[in-house]
């Protein structure tokens, strides 16, 4: 059971980080990102291309660190030519285009079987200690992330974000650059999230297209939604909360005595049962975002 | 100042809205550009401020040529402020927070005396400094947002409609406003407005357009008592009243 919760723990923690990134974009910059799972996905890839030339783990950071990156500035090139929705709905097309090329893409990456053996981030001592460690990085970098994210939101340039968020028009009229600053924001967010792929790339010790399905970047939308959009206390609640509850679906059937087959549904069910209830009776989310007034630098 | 070179303008892949105007603004002046609605008013504004790009002429701002430059590159290069007709305020955000706003690209060090310059001319800002904006009154909206354009001390200030939507003692409030920036800086302010009397009160020269051309132009005292004035900006035909002031 420890091992467990260990393990749950690990995962909350990078969900947290994968919402945080995603929130910068959504609940900051008002950015609608359909293709979050591929920032990710675009870490968790550079440390399995590092790992397959016989790279080590800084490789693999670089390698994830450079392709999200370049994802990110596609995407948000892709923003200057459309706006809201339909830049949403691109991403979306862009995410489910890469899996599909990933997934068929041979040798380089693995096809769908996706490549495997990667190395765990700590291979001293037993596998619970190596894990207890393993949860120790994510909890930090999870620190670390947030202490950036809250910064930021409550620095000057995070008011910039929030203002062309709320009045583009008027961000503009007063000397803002939407583009520069929507790129900056992607390619931002784009790098928390690759990070966070590296180190669960190393931890499941995996990397395939599955693990990039859009189901995914509907996910961490819920946990986002769940938690507050635009506050990312409440971000990290939400993706926790959401996470303990996906883990123990599987008690619950137990409980209820149903069939194995049910776990899954179970689990898209609360997905759009969280969803549903919270756009109807809670949009604002478990913790609501806190707007202008006290921030800092003037 | 600012030169408006037979722009011609539209939206997309629509008629063309403005049909070759020409428009001079010095420094000092009030210049209003009155009009029916839907002659191109406000879209003229955009076209000066980047907001829609010209199909045709030029934007020449202290002799150079501002045509293809955006609009948040025309207020931290060339100094022009614009206040847009709706939505411009942060109702979310302080009314400090608000001015400061504007105050992006001034030094760091500057940003505070520029706040506080505002909050002097306008006293009714300053006493509501940490208040939310949302909880301010229409006029006083208005004058925040004239506040936080004048923040970064813009060279030439563009105002779309700023009496729209205020009661007659604001109106006038607001114009008293305007004609006190031009007289204790010195700007150059175009301004766009419904209000055509109370307008021209305060103008040195005025553009009435209609149909996307301009149908008279001329000293802001000779329009008041021009009766094609009167005639065409109640929606009159322009082929009547070509006549220039």
């Amino acid at each position: 059971m420890f091992d467990f919760l260990i393990h749950v723990s690990i995962m909350a923690s990078l969900y947290a980080v994968l919402a945080l990134s995603l929130n910068l974009q959504l609940g900051i910059a008002g950015l609608v990102n359909f293709g979050q799972i591929l920032l990710f996905g675009a870490g968790a890839y550079g440390a399995a291309f590092a790992f397959s030339n016989q790279l080590g783990l800084a490789a693999g950071i670089g390698a994830g660190l450079a392709l999200a990156v370049c994802v990110g500035l596609l995407f948000a090139r892709l923003g200057r030519g459309l706006g809201g929705d339909y830049w949403g709905i691109a991403t979306l097309a862009v995410a489910e285009a890469c899996r599909m090329l990933l997934q068929t893409g041979g040798d380089l990456t693995g096809g769908a079987q996706g490549i495997s053996g990667l190395p765990p981030l700590f291979e001293a001592g037993s596998r619970q200690d190596a894990a207890l460690m393993t949860l120790g990085v994510c909890l930090a970098f999870l620190a670390a992330v947030y202490w950036l994210c809250r910064s930021l939101t409550h620095s000057r340039y995070g008011l910039s974000l929030k203002i062309l968020r709320e009045e583009p028009q008027l961000a503009v009229s007063l000397g803002y650059n939407p583009n520069a600053l929507r790129t900056q924001v992607l390619v931002l967010s784009s790098m928390i999230a690759a990070v966070g792929g590296v180190i669960f790339a190393h931890y499941i010790s995996f990397v395939g297209p599955d693990q990039i399905v859009a189901a995914e970047t509907f996910l961490i939308w819920a946990m986002v939604i769940v938690g507050g959009v635009g506050n990312h206390f409440g971000v990290i609640l939400g993706a926790v909360l959401m996470q303990f509850l996906f883990a123990f679906v599987p008690f619950a059937k137990d409980l209820l005595d149903m069939p194995s087959d049910y776990v899954a549904a179970m689990r898209l069910a609360l997905v759009g049962g969280g969803l549903l209830i919270f756009l109807l009776w809670r949009p604002q989310g478990l913790v609501r975002e806190r707007i202008g007034g006290g921030h800092r630098g003037g | 100042m600012i030169k408006i070179e037979n722009i011609i303008a539209g939206y997309g892949d629509g008629p063309n809205i403005l049909h070759g105007i020409n428009l001079q603004a010095s420094k000092g002046e009030i210049v209003t550009i009155l009009g029916p609605n839907g002659c191109g008013k406000s879209t003229l504004l955009k076209c000066i401020a980047g907001f829609v790009k010209p199909r045709g002429g030029a934007v020449v701002l202290n002799d150079t040529d501002v045509t293809p430059v955006p609009a948040n590159e025309k207020v931290r290069k060339h100094r022009m402020g614009y206040v847009p007709q709706s939505d411009n305020i942060f109702p979310s955000l302080t009314v400090a927070e608000n001015i400061l706003m504007g105050a992006r690209f001034l030094p760091q060090a500057t940003r505070a005396v520029a706040l506080k310059r505002q909050f002097v001319a306008y006293p009714s800002l300053a006493d509501k400094a940490t208040r939310k904006a949302s909880a301010l009154s229409g006029g006083e909206r208005q004058l925040l947002s004239l506040a936080r354009a004048l923040v970064a001390e813009p060279s030439v200030l563009l105002l779309d409609e700023p009496s729209a939507g205020l009661s007659p003692a604001m109106v006038h409030e607001v114009f008293v406003a305007i004609e006190e920036i031009r007289n204790s800086t010195g700007m150059c302010i175009v301004m766009v407005e419904q209000n055509a009397f109370e307008a021209l009160s305060v103008a040195d020269r005025a553009y009435i357009l209609a149909l996307g051309q301009v149908a008279l132009e001329g000293c802001a005292a000779d329009l008041i008592a021009d009766p094609a004035m009167r005639h065409l900006y109640l929606g009159g035909d322009p082929e009547a009243t070509t006549s220039s002031a």
